[in-house]
């Protein structure tokens, strides 16, 4: 760097959540008076560095530099002190106050101790001038806002803090067009004015447009530095794969050509602007992936699916059979015999107070039961059956699920729908933070169940599964089908080309090249 | 170890029985021993066996009621309209005797009808038109209690309980054992039969403990709600046919005083108040203790003031005590 000393600089950062690494060894050097991009797979550490650098969690270990001088913070309100500031991609702004109660919502004017609202209201304007959004009225609801004009007020909020690094995450994802280059012109005047902008998004162009550095995260480190400009899209998305292959996938069974009507079929699903006519079909012995960056869609339209979601358009068909699911009971019922293996066992799979029998029975209760009344020894039977299939380690089944370890509670929450013998399963990133020796035993089960002539959709937010267990992926962008992949097509290359919606041959020509 | 080995088996049938004695239920029986104890300093009729049969029967009229509450606090809802589903039991099923030997016929199950449709009212609401349990069910206590001073005009309705019901709540069918503490026992038996042996209960915890992860697998969510305060009326109103039989005639505001004791026994009891844990037994218990607290309270003479301040006192610790268990145990 040719400054002495970075406005910023962290080095060797880890964290851990439980098992799993989120940072390893990361490493990042922020100078003021630039924009710097940040890329990086889903999962790839991202969020948990914006989080460190912001306050919102404490590094295991490492060290962060404020103009060379070591800092760490104990509280997002110990950040904005030292002038990091974040907009976070979940909105946080609440809904039933005004916009300048949400501007200096932190920390308000005070007058004889009450909130002096002719400065507040001052301060508001001034903010949300500099967000180039001076066209919010500082008295109104947030809640009557466009999601757009939210952002911008959001941006606003940030900037009222007098932030020296801003950090963007994602910040333009709820943004129109002509809002996205409005935020820009603003981000660039901010860069002139010496501030040091983080700006994390998957648009690739939008990097290529705006930052001046760009750095690229994989597995929870750093794997290069570089200035706009000098890499290829084709070269950076070979930096964020960069993995080699593990062989953990059993074989895939090549696709028996039938006559029979697929399982399941969908045509021109809509809900609310999440899901965009949605057209497909999957056929017995199938494993369909779902692809694409994290929050396109995947998880509403296995919902959809499920008969979760309220007023989906549309139309589903079983086995060729237009069928109307409009709940989870009718979706697992015997002429439909679905399965839906849910995002967070902790909250939407499992009971986790509860037994391990009682979890394990609970999505099957009239299979075991007879006018109501439980069979004991039915149920008992369909459970070790079970236990044994799946190979749940529990030290015996009346003992609470959430005492089983974050693998052994999701092998229950599969179990518990393999009781109700499905014929169509879906699944939503069902290894998300269980450890690689049941991620193995999940995707053999897989297979198996495919090639017993379950029909399975699978979301997953790990290319390489998408890639080791599916027959075909479908790319979804923005909440329609980007883009089909079969067989060899399905590559990571392809999977991230499609997910950042960038055409794969044009790739070589989108140059990253500075605006 | 997908296998569980015999030793293994023996090693998890002790930490069953372990486990299943709740250290809640077992405070709470161990309270009960230490207020008779406390009582029999007062008076050395507190261990005889006339007054334990004699509490035991005042018991019944609470663990009647306190049973439908415990239902509906499983579930992780609260219902606050059982003052009034009480009285309106109470008060209907005597108005049904007014009407000739077929409306005494009728008048037990009358009552308890009427208590169904109050809380089918209250589940409607809270399963169907997501309204906070709390409101819903404060709002039909309301009208339950508009309804009957219209029909009783303000005044001590005239109409008296019919015999079957005065022999339920003060009849001997054993001799020695009060009809009540019969009735509480098939009540009692019923309950646990629902909880522990059929789908309903299985769904009545899931949904206490997790209505989301019971949604998505495939419970009605709604329809055990409905059916689950229904349940707690007719109860409710079948406390108040009790009462009624008891004291041979239903009164104004007769089950104000049922709220908070029916709460707090289950809540005693060791049912945990956001819903998805508990056992009968722990009710069971809290009812005893809650009516021995009541008795202990006026043998010292203590004022109905005093006494409400103290159920509330007890149930905060109570609360305090139970509310730190670990979510996950």
């Amino acid at each position: 760097m040719s400054r002495a000393v970075p406005l910023f600089r962290m080095e060797g950062v880890s964290k851990r959540y439980g098992g799993v690494r989120a940072l390893d060894g990361a490493e990042l050097t922020v100078n003021a008076g630039q924009i710097h991009g940040i890329l990086g797979e889903n999962g790839a550490g991202k969020s948990t560095l914006i989080k460190i650098m912001s306050g919102v969690v404490e590094p295991d270990a490492g060290r962060m530099m404020l103009d060379g001088k070591e800092i760490s913070f104990a509280s997002p309100a110990a950040a904005n002190d030292a002038g990091i500031v974040c907009v976070f991609q979940e909105l946080s702004l609440i809904p039933h106050l005004s916009v300048a109660d949400n501007i200096v919502i932190s920390n308000p004017p005070k007058r004889f101790g009450m909130i002096d609202r002719r400065k507040q209201r001052a301060i508001a304007k001034e903010a949300l001038a500099r967000a180039g959004a001076a066209d919010i009225h500082p008295q109104a609801l947030v809640k009557d806002l466009p999601l757009s004009r939210r952002q911008m007020v959001e941006i606003a909020k940030a900037l009222a803090r007098k932030p020296r690094i801003l950090i963007l995450d994602e910040a333009t994802s709820a943004l129109t067009a002509s809002d996205v280059s409005k935020v820009f012109s603003v981000l660039k005047r901010l860069r002139e004015e010496g501030l040091a902008l983080l700006y994390i998004s998957h648009r690739m162009h939008e990097i290529a447009e705006l930052a001046d550095m760009c750095t690229v995260f994989r597995n929870g480190s750093n794997v290069a530095s570089f200035a706009t400009g000098t890499k290829s899209g084709n070269e950076i998305v070979e930096m964020m794969i960069g993995r080699e292959y593990s062989n953990v996938f059993p074989a895939k069974t090549p696709p028996v050509l039938s006559e029979k009507p697929p399982v399941v079929e969908c045509r021109h699903l809509a809900w609310t602007d999440q899901l965009r006519d949605i057209s497909f079909s999957v056929r017995a012995g199938e494993v369909i992936g779902l692809g694409g960056l994290d929050g396109q869609g995947q998880r509403e339209l296995l919902l959809a699916l499920f008969g979760v979601l309220r007023g989906v358009s549309g139309q589903v068909l079983i086995e060729g059979q237009p069928v109307g699911i409009g709940s989870p009971r009718q979706a697992k019922r015997g002429e439909i015999g679905m399965a839906l293996i849910p995002e967070d066992r902790k909250t939407e799979g499992l009971l986790l107070p509860m037994s391990v029998r009682d979890n394990l029975s609970f999505a099957a209760l009239d299979r075991v039961s007879r006018g109501g009344i439980i069979d004991g020894t039915a149920e008992k039977s369909h459970i070790d059956e079970m236990i044994r299939l799946l190979a749940i380690k529990t030290a015996g089944t009346d003992i609470p699920a959430g005492a089983l370890s974050g693998g052994n509670q999701q092998k229950i929450v599969i179990a518990k729908w393999l009781m109700n013998r499905p014929r169509i399963i879906l699944l939503n990133d069902p290894t998300r933070g269980i450890d690689v020796g049941t991620k193995q035993e999940i995707y053999q089960l897989l297979r198996k169940l495919a090639d017993e002539g379950a029909a399975i959709v699978f979301y997953s937010t790990d290319y390489d599964e998408l890639i080791g267990c599916c027959d075909r992926v479908l790319v979804m962008y923005d909440g329609g089908i980007h883009r089909e992949l079969a067989g060899e097509e399905i590559t990571e290359h392809a999977l991230i080309a499609s997910a950042l919606n960038v055409e794969e041959a044009s790739v070589d020509r989108t140059r990253v090249a500075g605006a | 170890m997908s296998e569980i080995s015999s030793s293994g088996r023996q090693r998890s049938n002790r930490q069953a029985l372990w486990r299943r004695i709740d250290p809640a239920v077992a405070t709470a029986f161990g309270c009960i021993v230490l207020l008779l104890l406390v009582g029999s300093i007062y008076s050395p009729n507190f261990l005889h066996l006339d007054y334990l049969l004699l509490q035991l029967k005042v018991a019944s009229f609470l663990g009647v009621i306190a049973t439908g509450a415990m239902l509906v606090i499983l579930l992780g809802q609260i219902d606050l309209s059982s003052p009034w589903t009480i009285t309106t039991g109470a008060m209907m099923a005597c108005a049904a005797a007014a009407y000739g030997p077929v409306g005494v016929a009728l008048a037990i199950p009358f009552g308890i009808l009427c208590g169904v449709a109050i809380g089918i009212v209250n589940g409607i609401g809270v399963a169907y038109l997501r309204i906070p349990a709390m409101i819903v069910t404060l709002a039909t206590n309301a009208v339950a209690q508009g309804l009957m001073v219209v029909y009783t005009g303000g005044f001590s309705p005239q109409d008296e309980a019919t015999e079957a019901m005065r022999y339920i709540a003060t009849g001997f069918l054993i001799p020695g054992v009060p009809n009540a503490v019969l009735v509480w026992a098939v009540v009692g038996a019923g309950a646990v039969f629902l909880l522990t042996r059929t789908t309903f209960g299985r769904a009545v915890y899931g949904i206490g403990n997790s209505e989301r992860a019971a949604y998505l697998s495939g419970i009605d969510t709604r329809h055990i709600l409905v059916i689950a305060f229904a349940i707690a009326g007719g109860l409710a109103a079948f406390g108040g046919v009790l009462l009624a039989g008891y004291s041979s005639k239903a009164a104004q505001s007769m089950g104000d005083v049922y709220l908070l004791p029916a709460i707090a026994a289950v809540v005693l009891g060791g049912t945990s108040i956001l819903g998805g844990r508990g056992s009968y037994l722990g009710t069971v218990a809290g009812a005893i203790l809650i009516t021995l607290l009541q008795s202990i309270l006026s043998v010292m003479q203590i004022p109905e003031a005093g006494r409400q301040v103290i159920y509330g006192v007890v149930i905060v610790i109570m609360l305090l005590l139970y509310g730190r268990a670990p979510a996950s145990r």
